[in-house]
């Protein structure tokens, strides 16, 4: 196969695109993780609940989907922080496996409770900006990638900002690190749990509203194979590292892409398992993951 | 994870072995509460093997992968060499058990998250491969064909099916039982409870963990060949992830890792699900299941098989401190 300049910007730039969505969806399971010490199996499902949301919204108000992140974002913030103090709280501590299943009953309850809300059939969005798109040489790049590309961006720094320049910010990061330390410096703990947990559901109500308006179709049950990559990015950049899920995330997006170019649309989702079992075998920490735990 | 190895009353055990040989009778003919009750039996080889793994300190969120291999590796050889199901069925549980253990290495040595994400990514993933890369073998979304467990010329086929089952699920009892009682048990409960003392004690966790993965994986596969050689066909969706997320629903609410936990479990759970499909509700059923499972890990975490003890628990409390009564009344008058 000939392999040119735009054929390569192609590859790049989808990559980057639905390297996007994933990184989203990573950066909130490792902040729940660095804060939690809970994977939460249930994250896709998030996704899922956000694109959903914004269906409902722009069925309601017929505004610029790109604008309804405003009213998704809280709307997941807060159901995150619902479902922490309802569901993982009394759990918390007593076995990292009931943790693990009580995710599983997230799914079933949030993939049912959504077919239930919104019926079981596939969704789609259209985004305004479909038709618009820049050439460069014999490759059109749509409009739509580079709002996706700027949004992710300004979410992951308004991310850093708040979690390096607050209090807030500073009192998440101490929770992460030492959670005795953090409690006996005045730190409620349990807030800090709630709120990453928020936080990482927002993250996840982004990337579903991205997910939505760059076209792709939803159902209900569409939420494992998102989650399943994002726990390969996770996986990849170090289980609890913010900065490893963005590295993590941009490099699987561009060997998901590349893989669907040379060897096929039926590899897009396949690769994703071969990059977790690589990983695991020659570095289980990750990129930059924290030595053991 | 509070896990008890409680032994239970040989009456129990008699009496439940009875209901189970005596259930094609009280099923009077209905074929469809005959095949319930069999699919019912395969559930609880498959969340035994589930939860035979669990007890060893891992939790699987992808044992469809093992269900839905042996599964297909017995339907294939089955149908395409004319080879009896009854032989490809160990087959079935041997394939398995061999892609169990490789998945198994890459894990093992690492924290239970990372088994519970490749686990789950493993499902999912083998069944896009079913449906793209292998379709041709699978027969992609349509499935493939497998011969009856029983042939149809056999009198009184699925009766025999029935026992045949009823069978294995006894045998796969009775190895798990020793298992678990001897050596093996009191390593995986050292490994669980400790794996820095278990290794000082000579313990070598990577090891009982492998073994407890490929017999896991192992038994899984049979299950799988068993319900498919009873449907007759097995299409991609025997790789989803209720499939998977059946044997923990069924182990969490009737006991985690007790040998009566899954069969209390499943049979609880099935009578339940039956009884909502009685009522015309589908969403609904999932989303009650998923909540009586959240609420079972939050309020109930050793299961239905710990009601017993935790009635006589709540009597004895109750006798004290109605005894405590009149003792506090006296001191305050």
């Amino acid at each position: 196969m000939a392999i040119d300049v735009s054929t390569l910007l192609q590859i790049l730039f989808w990559g980057l695109y639905a390297g996007c969505i994933y990184i989203l969806l990573a950066t909130g399971v490792n902040l729940i993780f660095g804060v939690m010490k809970t994977v939460n199996f249930a994250h896709g499902e998030l996704l899922m609940i956000g694109a959903y949301v914004t269906w409902t919204l722009f069925s309601l108000t017929g505004l610029n989907p790109y604008l309804l992140l405003v009213a998704t974002v809280p709307v997941l913030l807060l159901f995150g922080i619902a479902v922490q103090r309802l569901a993982f709280r009394p759990v918390l501590g007593s076995h990292k496996l009931n943790e693990i299943f009580l995710s599983i009953g997230l799914i079933y309850l949030f993939q049912n409770g959504a077919a239930m809300i919104w019926g079981g059939d596939y969704q789609s969005l259209r985004s305004p900006f479909e038709s618009i798109a820049f050439d460069i040489g014999s490759f059109r790049l749509p409009l739509d990638y580079v709002i996706i590309i700027a949004v992710t961006v300004a979410i992951l720094v308004g991310l850093q900002l708040l979690l390096r320049r607050t209090r807030l910010g500073l009192a998440l990061r101490a929770t992460s690190q030492n959670r005795k330390a953090a409690m006996l410096s005045g730190i409620n703990v349990e807030r800090m749990d709630m709120l990453a947990f928020g936080l990482g559901a927002a993250l996840a109500g982004a990337a579903g509203t991205l997910w939505a308006v760059s076209g792709q179709v939803f159902d209900p049950y569409m939420g494992s194979v998102p989650a399943v990559k994002a726990f390969a990015i996770v996986i990849l950049g170090g289980l609890g590292s913010i900065p490893g899920a963005i590295i993590g995330g941009l490099f699987y997006g561009v060997a998901e892409s590349a893989a669907t170019f040379t060897l096929g649309g039926a590899w897009k989702d396949a690769i994703s398992f071969v990059v977790l079992i690589v990983v695991l075998v020659i570095r289980p920490t990750g990129l930059f993951g924290e030595r053991g735990e | 994870m509070p896990v008890a190895f409680d032994r239970v009353r040989p009456t129990v055990v008699w009496i439940a072995l009875a209901v189970a040989l005596l259930v094609p009778a009280l099923a009077s003919g209905s074929l469809y509460l005959l095949t319930t009750a069999s699919i019912a039996l395969v559930f609880m080889i498959y969340s035994e093997a589930w939860n035979f793994l669990a007890a060893s300190g891992q939790g699987s969120l992808g044992h469809a992968a093992f269900f839905g291999l042996g599964a297909y590796a017995s339907a294939l050889t089955a149908s395409r060499f004319g080879l009896p199901p009854a032989l490809t069925i160990l087959f079935g549980g041997l394939f398995a058990a061999g892609i169990g253990l490789l998945i198994g290495l890459t894990c093992v040595r690492l924290k239970e998250w990372f088994l519970a994400m490749v686990t789950f990514g493993f499902a999912i993933i083998i069944q896009t491969l079913m449906v793209s890369q292998f379709a041709g073998i699978s027969g992609g979304w349509d499935g493939t064909a497998a011969p009856a467990l029983v042939p149809s010329s056999v009198p009184f086929a699925p009766y025999v099916q029935y026992y045949l089952v009823l069978a294995v699920l006894i045998v796969v009892l009775l190895v798990f039982r020793r298992l678990l009682r001897g050596r093996v048990g009191l390593a995986f409960a050292a490994i669980r409870e400790n794996e820095v003392e278990a290794r000082a004690s000579g313990i070598d966790p990577v090891r009982y963990r492998l073994f407890a993965f490929g017999l896991s994986a192992c038994v899984a596969g049979i299950a799988g060949a068993l319900e498919i050689h009873q449907f007759g066909y097995v299409t991609p969706e025997v790789f989803g992830t209720d499939i998977s997320f059946w044997p923990i629903i069924y182990s969490i609410s009737g006991g985690l890792g007790t040998l009566a936990g899954p069969l209390v479990g499943t049979v609880a759970v099935t009578v339940l699900w039956e009884g909502l499909r009685g009522v015309g509700l589908t969403y609904a059923r999932f989303v009650i299941v998923g909540l009586l499972l959240i609420l079972t890990v939050i309020f109930l975490p050793s299961g239905l098989v710990s009601l017993p003890r935790r009635f006589q628990a709540w009597r004895r409390q109750v006798e004290k401190g109605e005894a405590d009564v009149p003792v506090s009344d006296a001191e305050i008058g």
